[in-house]
Order: structure tokens, then sequence, then C-alpha cells
């Protein structure tokens, strides 16, 4: 309805359909469709078998971009993540190789990544100041150093005892266990960031932090609890990645914090805070999978598989804005 | 318009994908891909291109892949890509000894033969590894050199890079046990292991301490490409008589590779790279033809280098070791400037 002096006023409620495609997370559907349709007729080698057996390796990642979702809410970020997954591999694999229980193993990289976690949220919990890039970073440069002093001149260790480790590894029918870790922790971390009032608090925290700590939000209470689940999921990761390789080196985990914060910012979560949600970073995580097996399998170079990636990231956090752009255009006419 | 958008970046990373090189795999002969520790190693690119052209001249096919950091992460990403397309054979310069063991069993579980050059996984992720040069064949090379450009006596050193550095230390040891064994050595005196640190300017420093405390030195075997470029530019630019050997680069040797007393190092050695790939192509030929199997004693016909036999590798495995070091002298050294 047009008015005197030329602007519509929408009041008719679009319909839930339509507002589904036409949220980011309905674009990242279309498009992980469109990339499989691509993929398939792009690689010859690219079917289902196929995908579930190169899956595990990227699926690693994943369960460090679900945590890393929440920090991105906070309005923080956490770059130490490459670096605790190191630290927690390395551990465990010296665990290993004492002869314990394969359940202790377990609990070693979990604890070890909870306890890395637990330093970051306590420096910065405890220095509220000290911004989480520099404090990360810090500890980023500190766990690897102590992975690397662990690791000694060789810099390398290997699992003696890989059976606990080929069993994590193992599949269901041609479905490896990781995948349904992935989902399943993914739609409870979904469910708890979008559902529940600790959920609601994040974004409140990333929204304004003061105001949320006014409204009797524990603002520090919910960013430790947050970086040290994120230090236990880095230790999930290493466990993982350890049943890939079944042993830890210098360079393990090395950019993975890179990883999960782009495929998070991808998934439409927003680095500045308070917004987005995990359903968009999950699927998008599977799109860059798939995207990345599709492409690797025709031998595609690997630097211009990043260029991929990183043309598509861009385009993701410009895309909103383009948007906005036009809409303004088009409204003003 | 959102879909407008998607389906313009979706275009645009369709381009690009389809933009770079795409091999078509042809199922005629053999198809072989050759995995790098990273790309742009000027060094491994020597040994593939010249692999690439071996199998290529026997009616096969290579694919050389490269991981996007050096790291077994990203090979074992590779790997998984690889054991999804229809290879016969893998070669692999391996990130890391066992961390590619789960990825390189499997590939062989699938019927793919793995052999490897340059950097061997462990013994039990391989095949059969191209060794360049064994440790003893390296340091009898460089001991003869010390012998003859000293004119069969004198006092000699050795700079190297630093003291922990395993190769370096493996060929030092080598060469004194070497010289201990034979006669014919007794006449020479190694006063001095220098370590330079692989940076120009200590190794350069390092070499100036040598001639002020040895003046009579005659001799200096530099084993490390670093210390040998260093140790030719000032042992050249001071006309010193003291003569330089060792392990270099060709390109970075040039202006100092001669026989007469203007050119500080007679000749040195390096990896035959070439020598190398072509080796490691016969032999992964040979695996996917089932002419070897990788064990111990078996023989086969590298194209006109003639015959190998497979031996025992330090680490259990087995190995066919390419042989000596390739000589750079005032004849060869223009060519080969180009390549390395």
């Amino acid at each position: 309805m047009a008015g005197k002096s030329g602007r519509s006023i929408n009041n008719v409620p679009e319909s839930p359909i339509k507002r589904m495609i036409f949220s980011w997370e309905g674009v990242l559907v279309i498009l992980f469709i469109l990339i499989n349709v691509f993929c398939a007729f792009y690689s010859e080698f690219y079917n289902l078998k196929n995908l579930l057996r190169q899956m595990p390796v990227y699926l690693a990642e994943v369960f460090l971009m679900l945590p890393m979702a929440y920090i991105l809410v906070l309005g923080e970020i956490d770059i130490s993540v490459g670096s605790i997954v190191c630290l927690s591999a390395t551990m465990s694999c010296i665990v290993c190789n004492t002869g314990a229980p394969f359940i202790v193993v377990v609990l070693t990289a979990l604890l070890v990544g909870t306890a890395c976690g637990a330093v970051n949220g306590f420096i910065l919990t405890r220095f509220q100041e000290l911004p989480p890039m520099i404090v990360t970073l810090a500890t980023q440069i500190i766990f690897r150093g102590i992975a690397e002093i662990v690791l000694g001149s060789g810099g390398s260790i290997s699992a003696s005892n890989t059976d606990g480790f080929r069993a994590i590894g193992g599949k269901i029918g041609s479905v490896p266990y990781i995948l349904f870790l992935v989902l399943i922790l993914g739609v409870i971390a979904a469910v708890i960031l979008g559902k529940s009032t600790f959920g609601r608090r994040v974004y409140a925290i990333g929204t304004n932090r003061t105001t949320a700590y006014y409204s009797g939000i524990h603002v520090q209470k919910i960013r430790m609890i947050i970086y040290t689940v994120m230090g236990t999921f880095a230790g999930l990761c290493a466990l993982f990645l350890v049943s890939s390789s079944y042993g830890a080196n210098t360079t393990t985990g090395n950019g993975f914090e890179m990883d999960a914060i782009a495929m998070a910012v991808f998934g439409g979560i927003s680095s500045t805070g308070g917004k987005g949600n995990l359903a968009g970073g999950i699927i998008s995580a599977f799109i860059i999978v798939c995207l990345r097996v599709g492409l690797g399998q025709k031998n595609v170079h690997a630097q211009v598989i990043l260029l991929i990636l990183g043309l598509l990231l861009i385009c993701a956090v410009a895309l909103p804005n383009i948007i906005g752009s036009i809409k303004k255009a088009a409204a003003k006419k | 318009m959102n879909k407008k958008l998607v389906s313009t970046l979706l275009c645009g990373a369709m381009v690009l994908a389809s933009a770079t090189p795409a091999f078509a795999g042809v199922a005629d002969g053999q198809k072989i891909a050759l995995v790098g520790k990273s790309a742009g190693n000027a060094f491994f690119e020597i040994a593939a291109s010249s692999f690439k052209e071996t199998v290529e001249a026997e009616g096969g096919t290579v694919e050389v892949v490269y991981p996007e950091a050096a790291t077994a992460d990203a090979q074992i990403k590779v790997l998984d890509n690889l054991i999804s397309q229809d290879f016969d054979a893998i070669c692999i310069s391996a990130n890391d000894v066992n961390a590619l063991q789960a990825k390189l069993e499997e590939a062989m579980d699938a019927g793919i033969k793995v052999s490897s050059f340059d950097s061997a996984p462990n013994k039990d992720s391989r095949q059969v590894f191209v060794n360049q040069a064994g440790t003893v064949a390296v340091a009898q090379a460089l001991m003869d050199a010390v012998l003859d450009i000293a004119g069969g006596e004198g006092q000699w050193a050795i700079l190297s890079a630093t003291s922990q550095a395993a190769n370096q230390n493996a060929w030092i040891d080598a060469m004194k046990k070497i010289m201990e064994e034979d006669e014919k050595y007794s006449k020479l005196e190694l006063v001095e292991v220098a370590y330079g640190d692989d940076e120009p300017q200590k190794s350069t420093d390092q070499t100036a301490a040598l001639l002020e405390k040895y003046p009579d030195l005659k001799v200096i075997c530099a084993p490390t490409t670093v210390g040998i470029a260093a140790a030719a530019k000032y042992l050249q630019d001071n006309e010193s008589a003291c003569k330089l050997t060792g392990l270099g680069l060709p390109s970075e040797m040039l202006e100092y590779t001669g026989a007469d007393d203007e050119h500080s190092c007679p000749y040195f050695y390096l990896w035959d790279m070439q020598g190398l790939g072509k080796l490691s192509a016969y032999a992964t030929s040979a695996l996917i033809s089932d002419e070897i199997t990788g064990a111990l004693d078996e023989t086969f016909t590298a194209g006109d280098l003639g015959e190998y036999t497979i031996t025992e590798a330090d680490d259990g495995g087995t190995e066919i070791v390419l042989g000596l070091p390739l000589q750079f002298n005032s004849d060869n050294i223009e060519e080969m400037a180009k390549l390395y």
C-alpha cells in the first residue's frame, strides 16, 4: 500500500515457507543441494560411499565449530583451540603408550582439553578487560609450546596400541560413528543455543554485555562455562583426529581454529556477536565438507580449493550487506 | 534476489573449479598418483617431473598432488581423495613417519600399490622405498673428494649445519669411520667440525675462523647447501688456497665451481633428483605389474638405469638405493644450475 510519501508498509506477515527459504539457513540448504549436484557431475568418484569414507577427517573439525559458535555469539573468539587439539592428542597418545585402558585415554584427551579451556576461561573472566583474541593467541602459543616440549626433538608420537582408536574410528554399516556423534551433539548444541534460557543469555551477552550484566545475567559464569566446554570439545576433536593418524605431532590441529570460525561465520553466525544460529553453522560445515571432498577427488590444486572456500566466505559475510543495500535502493525508488 | 546471488556465487565457484587443470584419467595404462610434502619445493619438483616423464614414456599417466600444507593431516586428506579414485599406485614423500600408516594401509587393502621416495613412511605403510644414496655412499664420495682435492695429505675441516642435525651427524660419523678404516686416508687430518647452523652469515664467520686457526688448511668439506655456498663465496673472495667440496645446489655454486685456482670449489655433490624420480617411476611401475612386491632380494630392470635389487632399509623395511650422489663439476654445472 503506497502512502503519500511513496513508502509502502507491508503489514501482511510473510508465509512461514517463504520466510524459511529466504532466511540464510534456507539459502544454505539450497546451496548444499547445489554443491552436491555440482560435485556429482564434476567428479565421477563422488558418491555416498566415498563421501562417507572421506568425511571423518573433516568432521573432527565440526566438533570445534559447535562451541565456537557460542563464543562468536558472545562476540568473542578463541584462537587457541588448534593448539588445545595438539596438546590433547599428544597427551592421549602418551597415556595410551603407558598401556592404560582406552577409557583412560579418552578421559585424558577430554580432561586435558577441558583444563586448557578452563585456563582460557579463568584468564578471561578474571581479567575481563583483556581482549579474548590476545589472550587466546597467547595460550595458543603456550599450549602448542607445551606439546612441542613433551613431543621432544622428534616432534611426533605414535600410539603403540591402536585398538581403541581403531574402534572409535569404526562404522555402523558404512556410516562412521563420528557422523552420528557430530549430528547428535550438533542438535543438542543447537537446541541449547536456540531454545534454552542459557542460550538466550548467551545472545543477550553478545548483543550488549553491560545490559545483560545489569539484567542479572551471570556474564562471567557463562563465559567461563563456554570457554571450558570449548576445551572439552577440542579434546573430543583430538581423539577422533588420533583415530585417523594413530599419533600426534607438532603440526596436529594447525589452523583448525580458523576452519571452525570459517564454518560458523559461513553459517551466518556473526563474529560481532548476538546473531546467527547453529543450524546454519552445521549446514555450512557440511557444505564445506562436500565441496572439499568433491573438488579434492578431481585433484584440484589444494590452494585453489582454499581460494574457493575463501571467496565463499567473503560472499557469505558480504551478502547480507549487499542484500540490505539492494533492498534499501529498491525501497527508495 | 537471494537465489540469484547464490547462483552467481555458485557459478563463480564452478568456473574457478573448471578453470583449474583437470587431469582426465585415461584408463589406458597405469595410473599413478605422486604425493609431495607440500607445493613449491623445487627439489621435489625436479624428481616429480622426471617421474612423470618416465611413466608417460611407458604409456602410463601420473597425477602429481600436493597437500594444502606440509602436515601429515593434510596428506591424510589427499590420500582419502586418492583412494576414492581409481589409481593403480600411490608414490608418496611422507610428512610424518607414522601418521599415514592407517591411510596407506587402507590404500593397500584397496589394492593400490604404495611406494615412496624422498621421505619414507614407516615400513608397514609402504611396499618399497626408493632411497637417494645411503649414508655410507655419501660419506664415501665426500671422503674421496677430500682426499683427491687435498692431494692425498694435509689438514681438512668440516663445516656442518647444526650439531643436532641427524643427517649431518650420520654423514660425519660415517666419514670418520671410513677415514679410520682405510689406510689411504691416514695422511689426512680432520682438524675440526665447525657448525654454521645453516645461516649464511654464521657459516661465513665459521669459515673465516677455520682459516685463521689452521693456516695450512687444505680442504673444507661442507655437507650442507647453505654452508657450502657461504664458504665458497668467502674462499673465492679472499683468494684462499684452501679448497672446498661438499653437498650443494648447482645454481648457488655456479660461479664458484671450476678446476682452476680462480674458483674455490673444484667439484661437489648432491642427490641425483632426476635419477631418483626415474628410478621411483620404474619401481612403482614394477609394483603395479607385479614384477616386484617390495620383498627383500627381488630384482627388476629400471629402464636404462639398469638392474636394481631390493635391499633392507635402516627401519627394517625394504628399499631400493639409487646409488652414488651426483657429481657437479665445471663440465655439467651450467646445465644443472638451470634445474636445481
